[in-house]
């Protein structure tokens, strides 16, 4: 075993107790609507963190992430009304689909870099953006698309998770998992390989790194997230609409993760928070929530001029200055 | 051993290897050269990184060219590039670490070996520092590191002492004899240091223009009058 795979970072540390103090403290404090946005929030940083570590360790941008939930949230409400599975393992099940997708994702995706890549990717989610739109998600009804009109059939909510604060303690528990399983793989050799992959493929491939086999890998951890956390949307609703999964919001999603910064932890909830928080604040105030795009958009303008390493760098630099450690920042 | 045979490489008009042939068989050998002599692009080919046009390449009795180039890493081969490859993010031992992590080998003994090798470049007790905060020569003496775990059979170093001082290519010329005792590998050495050429290779194939102009033992080959004209004569010019 890699002695180092259990060492708890700073870093590590704050973003343990802020998901605990997440778990106990949000669900006692947040009303109905808070419930549901905080919520969708946690469900999104965990599809967010998938993003960030294929940007953050191998350079690759990938603008499927949203349309992935998406085939991960189409998969739990199938199987949901097709047996008579708990939701742990429809999720599961999920995740272990939408990983397949992430594969077969990456099968044209690897052969393109930087911006062709991205536009595959792009590509993909557009497909997948009309796929929803034309066959809807499952409901209960008959047939492989189980669509019906009308009312949904009844969904099955994880056993421990009954009412919506039990709901986002459950997703924030789900969330800290997929974290602390993409920190793990980072810890061991699919890690090593990545850093040696963005140092130069040609390096890792003379180091005896099967440099396809682990980009497919990645694409693949990415995609088992993002089936996990579109199986969590789909378990918070009982029903997911085609909406939610535009291309757009992949792109959207993506940005986020820079502007929050894609290589740590508290990048993504950032990135979550912009993405659901904000504009549940801005309607609240009774302010047009089209407004959050100019922020996205300024925030955008501030990672790429001043913050490379996202509104999280500058926090954990901040950090690092005022407890008196020069140099940069390691997460 | 090393068996180069009738390499010829083209990059569109331009002749970069004309059928080049030697066997290298010393436990350290060299090749020199001048700019863009084809002393990278023939380590490209034997390391998978260029197609040759024709030819072939066995080392150790296995044809080469028809491998991937991480297969070949697998198998035996190690090369280290004219800028060293050390990842930033990674530590010194897991910047080694890399290079066995494909074996099945169990992990406390990769992990003894890596640091068995970095006791030998002089970083075991630089283990667990971070890539990025190395120095020039640290990292080049992980990179060295990293070609002497797992068993390699053929370790090829394109320009190691380049950027090094005088004190820093003395040690790692010494570090260089040591390989075929240690690892039971041989070494083939790219480098413009005429110097540590004579000093550690026994034998040295020169190429200029993308052809071979002399290869032998080290001594004869510096004296051969068409090496004095090409290699030392660019040398001058160089200067
Ligand atoms: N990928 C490539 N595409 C086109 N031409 C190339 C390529 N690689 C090398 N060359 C050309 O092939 C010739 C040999 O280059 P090579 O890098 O092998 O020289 P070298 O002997 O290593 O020189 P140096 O001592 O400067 O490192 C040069 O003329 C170079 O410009
Ligand atoms: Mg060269």
């Amino acid at each position: 075993m890699d002695r180092s795979l259990l060492r708890i970072t700073p870093s590590g540390a704050a973003g343990l107790i802020f998901a605990a103090a997440s778990f106990v403290f949000l669900p006692m404090v947040l009303g109905s609507y808070w419930l549901a946005i905080f919520t969708s929030a946690a469900i999104f940083a965990m599809a967010i963190s998938g993003v960030a570590f294929m940007y953050a360790r191998l350079g690759m941008v990938s603008l499927t992430q949203v349309g992935l939930m998406g085939i991960g949230g189409w998969v739990t409400l199938r199987l949901n009304y097709l047996w008579d599975m708990p939701f742990e393992v429809n999720m599961v099940l999920a995740a272990l689909a939408t990983m397949i997708c992430g594969w077969i994702l990456a099968l044209p995706a690897l052969r393109m870099r930087g911006l062709y890549l991205a536009l595959v990717t792009l590509m993909a989610a557009g497909g997948l953006e009309i796929l929803f739109a034309t066959y809807q998600f499952p409901n209960g009804g008959e047939g492989f698309w189980g669509v019906k009109i009308g009312s949904n059939a009844p969904f099955r909510r994880p056993a421990l998770a009954q009412t919506p604060e039990a709901y986002l303690r459950y997703v924030i528990v789900v969330a800290t998992l997929g974290f602390l399983f993409i920190e793990g793989q980072r810890r061991l050799f699919p890690g090593r390989a990545w850093a040696l992959i963005r140092r130069s493929e040609a390096a890792a491939m003379a180091a005896g790194v099967n440099v396809t086999l682990y980009k497919t890998w990645a694409f693949g951890i990415a995609g088992a997230i993002a089936g996990a956390s579109g199986a969590l949307l789909a378990g918070s609703l009982g029903l997911l609409d085609d909406g939610t999964f535009r291309s757009s919001e992949s792109i959207m999603l993506f940005a986020l993760a820079v502007v929050g910064g894609a290589r740590f932890w508290l990048g993504a909830v950032i990135a979550a928070v912009l993405f659901r928080v904000l504009p549940g604040l801005l309607n609240t105030w009774g302010v047009d929530t089209d407004l959050a795009f100019v922020i996205f958009g300024a925030g955008l303008l501030h990672a790429l001029i001043t913050a490379p390493n996202g509104i999280a760098g500058q926090i954990f630099d901040l950090v690092a200055n005022l407890r008196g450690k020069k140099g940069k920042t390691h997460d | 051993m090393i068996d180069i045979d009738a390499i010829t490489v083209r990059f569109g008009g331009l002749v970069a290897l004309n059928e080049v042939s030697a066997t290298l068989s010393a436990p350290v050998a060299g090749i020199i050269g001048p700019n863009g002599a084809g002393k990278t692009t023939l380590m490209n080919v034997v390391s998978g990184f260029i197609t040759a046009h024709s030819g072939r390449v066995m080392v150790e009795g296995q044809d080469f060219l028809a491998l991937a180039p991480h297969r070949r890493a697998q198998k035996g081969l190690r090369r280290s590039f004219q800028k060293e490859q050390i990842a930033d993010d990674l530590t010194v031992l897991e910047n080694v670490l890399v290079q066995t992590d494909w074996s099945l080998t169990g992990w406390s003994a990769k992990r003894a070996e890596a640091m068995d090798m970095l006791a030998v470049v002089g970083l075991a007790d630089r283990a667990d520092k971070i890539g990025g905060a190395l120095s020039g020569f640290e990292r080049r003496l992980t990179d060295v590191a990293r070609c002497m775990v797992g068993k390699p059979h053929l370790i090829m170093f394109d320009e190691p002492a380049g950027g090094l001082s005088v004190d820093e290519t003395r040690q790692l010329g010494d570090l260089i004899v040591q390989i075929h005792t240690l690892t039971g590998a041989q070494t083939v050495i790219i480098d413009h240091d005429v110097e540590l050429i004579s000093r550690i290779c026994a034998e040295t194939l020169v190429l200029d223009f993308g052809r071979r102009i002399a290869f032998g033992p080290t001594a004869d080959v510096l004296a051969d009058p068409r090496v004095k004209a090409a290699y030392l004569g660019t040398e001058e010019v160089a200067q």
